[in-house]
């Protein structure tokens, strides 16, 4: 599979599609997480600072401002709580001890800003730490003094941070999963479809025994396959009993018109040598009904291939040259002119008797229904690897809305309509070059017709 | 003649038998493979005319079992309609010609009487004379009286199948099978032109005709009489 049609296919538009929504979910799932986490950090801090505010208080006990001021040195002293913030005020809100500027005494729970902090407790180049806002509490004390403890969100921030990259590494990772996970599932995927196009295709080449594989897994895929199969032996039970049906017709029709034939010959017998016009006419119109018997017989048996088991190496240039030399006399009582070009190719392998059938039907064509005058050529020609027979005439040809169909059964041109023939003779043309593996392909001879067939190299 | 026929479809077994007995041959009919093998095996035919389908022992296998038990009498399997390979295998079962059904009683009597006078034509002739046409098949050259005359591979052919079944029908089917190798029917006159042809060359200075038309069976070669 090339790469182009992967992106086309629906394979890789579910993939697209579930790697979309997979991460989208898995995004949200992160976010609330990340909230949730943060509120939680949020909480603990303010908790922090509320136990921090209540020993404090507790040392007050009784109006000892001392002592909680000497604890707030002692703590500010201490290298291991640098991101700790005190605000002693007096009643008079002078500072008695802290590390904050003075100001209005605020109850309860406030966040400072950055800018508040006293200029030496500003966050500076090497002090990150310091570089984040600072929660707090105030109370009020006893004797109208102020305390406020703080805790800057260093922590919080850095837990965000962490959690944030935490979060984005793992909706990278997910994605990826998903993208890759989704990948191999969808080309195993595609594999499979691509095995049932396949098999399709073989099909509509005309091999018809052709199954899908089945797995044996028993998923969707493979009830598919199972399906499809039925359908399948269904298609071909009915085509072959229709074809025994119309092989049974024509066999079981042979015995009477067999008989009929015989009635007609002993009436021609006792019609004496003068002959009867009408006996004579319904003999040759029997002929021609056996004809097309014969041929749509003939057909569906070159069809069944049983007749590769006979083939053998053949000589395309002397079947060419015994059908032109029968035929040129023909032709040229009608005014005509069949010519043989034949080139040196390569025995191929197949079946000299259709072969032969194959050629004289593509030279009678022409001297059939084309008019005097015209010029047929039947030759060959080595195509590269491909030995090519072709036969072209300068007659009316063929319009190119109707080069397919002429190899229909019983379908006739409009123009040839009144012209005698079957309508089969492209019909068995046709069989008898699948039957060897060959194209036929009809073309415009500027003027005329020209019909190649092509044979693979191979053969 | 004493003739064989194992035919079981009772009609064209009368047909059959009623035509070659008013040409004068002794026809014995079996209507089943079973009674026409044992008929057969007895020997004693100068041709055989054996239908392929036949039920329980089919044409084939009688063809097999005689020809295995050495029997060398010629044999005209007549065959289905459109039966692409019948031809082959019943040639392979050891037939001599075989005739696709429906046929014309003319078709079968000129095949029999072909079969009937094979065993001469084993060892050939290099020359062939009818009349004054002389036809020397190694020199592939053909002359009447002391006139040579030109002939196109395939007059020459025709000309010669024409002269080796001198005084016998051939008809137009055993004339595109043994002379072109067309084993089916073309829809142009590919044999009336040919013989026109071979007439003009032949017969037309000459004034004694040598080639004849049977109206509703083929030609003939021979002289008039």
């Amino acid at each position: 599979m090339s790469p182009d049609s992967f992106f086309r296919s629906t394979g890789f538009r579910l993939l697209a599609w579930y790697v979309a929504v997979f991460g989208a979910s898995v995004a949200i799932l992160f976010f609330i997480v990340y909230w949730i986490a943060l509120a939680a950090l949020d909480e603990q801090l303010s908790d922090s600072v509320g136990r921090e505010t209540d020993v404090l208080v507790e040392l007050y006990r009784g109006g000892r401002v001392e002592r909680v001021a000497r604890a707030i040195e002692l703590r500010m002293a201490d290298l291991r709580a640098p991101r700790r913030y005190y605000l002693l005020l007096d009643a008079q809100g002078e500072r008695i001890a802290g590390n904050l500027p003075p100001m209005e005494p605020i109850e309860g729970e406030v966040v400072l800003p950055v800018s508040f902090l006293s200029p030496d407790r500003r966050p500076k180049a090497d002090e990150p730490a310091e570089a984040y806002p600072v929660l707090a509490e105030g109370r009020r004390l006893e004797n109208g003094e102020f305390l406020l403890v703080g805790e800057n969100r260093y922590r919080a921030v850095k837990a965000q941070e962490a959690i944030f990259r935490a979060l984005a590494w793992g909706i990278a990772i997910t994605v990826l999963l998903a993208a890759g996970g989704g990948a191999a599932l969808g080309v195993g995927f595609l594999r499979r479809i691509e095995e049932i196009n396949r098999t399709t295709r073989s099909i509509m080449d005309g091999n018809l025994s052709k199954r899908v594989p089945a797995s044996g897994g028993g998923d969707e895929m493979d009830q598919l396959a199972v399906n499809l199969n039925a359908m399948l032996d269904r298609i071909q039970v009915l085509m072959e009993s229709l074809k025994r049906v119309s092989d049974d017709i024509a066999h079981d029709l042979r015995t009477p018109l067999s008989r009929l034939r015989h009635r007609l010959e002993a009436a021609r017998v006792k019609a004496g040598p003068d002959g009867d016009a009408v006996v004579e006419q319904s003999i040759a119109e029997l002929d021609a009904i056996l004809e097309t018997f014969s041929a749509l017989l003939r057909i569906s048996q070159i069809e069944s291939g049983a007749r590769r088991a006979a083939f053998s190496d053949v000589s395309l240039g002397q079947i060419v040259s015994t059908v032109s030399e029968a035929y040129a006399p023909v032709a040229e009582d009608r005014s005509q002119h069949l010519s043989a070009v034949v080139a040196s190719i390569p025995l191929i392998h197949g079946d000299r008797e259709l072969l032969t059938q194959m050629v004289a039907n593509l030279v009678e064509n022409p001297i059939r229904h084309c008019s005097a005058g015209v010029e047929i050529t039947v030759g060959l020609a080595q195509d590269g690897a491909s030995p090519v027979l072709f036969v072209a005439d300068t007659g009316p040809g063929i319009p190119a809305s109707e080069r397919e169909s002429v190899f229909r059964r019983f379908y006739r041109l409009e123009a040839s309509r009144t012209t005698l023939g079957s309508g089969l003779g492209l019909a068995l043309v046709k069989a008898i070059a699948d039957l060897h593996g060959a194209s036929v392909e009809l073309s415009d001879n500027h003027p005329g017709l020209r019909v190649t067939v092509r044979f693979h190299a191979s053969l | 003649m004493k003739i064989l026929l194992i035919e079981d479809d009772t009609q064209t077994a009368a047909y059959v038998a009623n035509g070659l007995r008013e040409h004068g041959h002794v026809v014995d009919h079996a209507a089943s493979g079973r009674d026409g093998l044992f008929l057969a095996s007895g020997g004693g035919f100068d041709v055989m005319v054996i239908d392929r389908m036949l039920p329980v022992v089919d044409g084939l296998a009688i063809v097999k079992t005689i020809r295995g038990a050495g029997i060398k009498a010629p044999v005209l399997l007549l065959t289905t309609l459109g039966g692409v390979n019948n031809r082959v295998e019943g040639l392979e079962a050891g037939a001599d010609d075989y005739l696709t059904k429906p046929f014309a009683f003319s078709e079968l009597l000129a095949r029999v009487n072909a079969l009937a006078r094979r065993p001469p034509m084993v060892e050939e002739a290099t020359i062939l004379r009818v009349g004054d046409l002389e036809l020397n098949r190694l020199k592939r050259t053909v002359k009447r009286g002391d006139k040579p005359i030109e002939l196109q591979p395939q007059e020459f052919r025709l000309l010669e199948y024409l002269m080796r079944n001198a005084g016998h029908v051939v008809t137009r089917t055993m004339l595109l099978e043994n002379v072109w190798e067309f084993h089916f029917d073309p829809h142009t006159s590919v044999v009336e032109t040919h013989i026109s042809r071979l007439r003009a060359k032949v017969d037309r200075e000459f004034g004694e005709e040598l080639i004849h038309t049977v109206r509703g069976s083929g030609y003939t070669l021979g002289v008039s009489r």
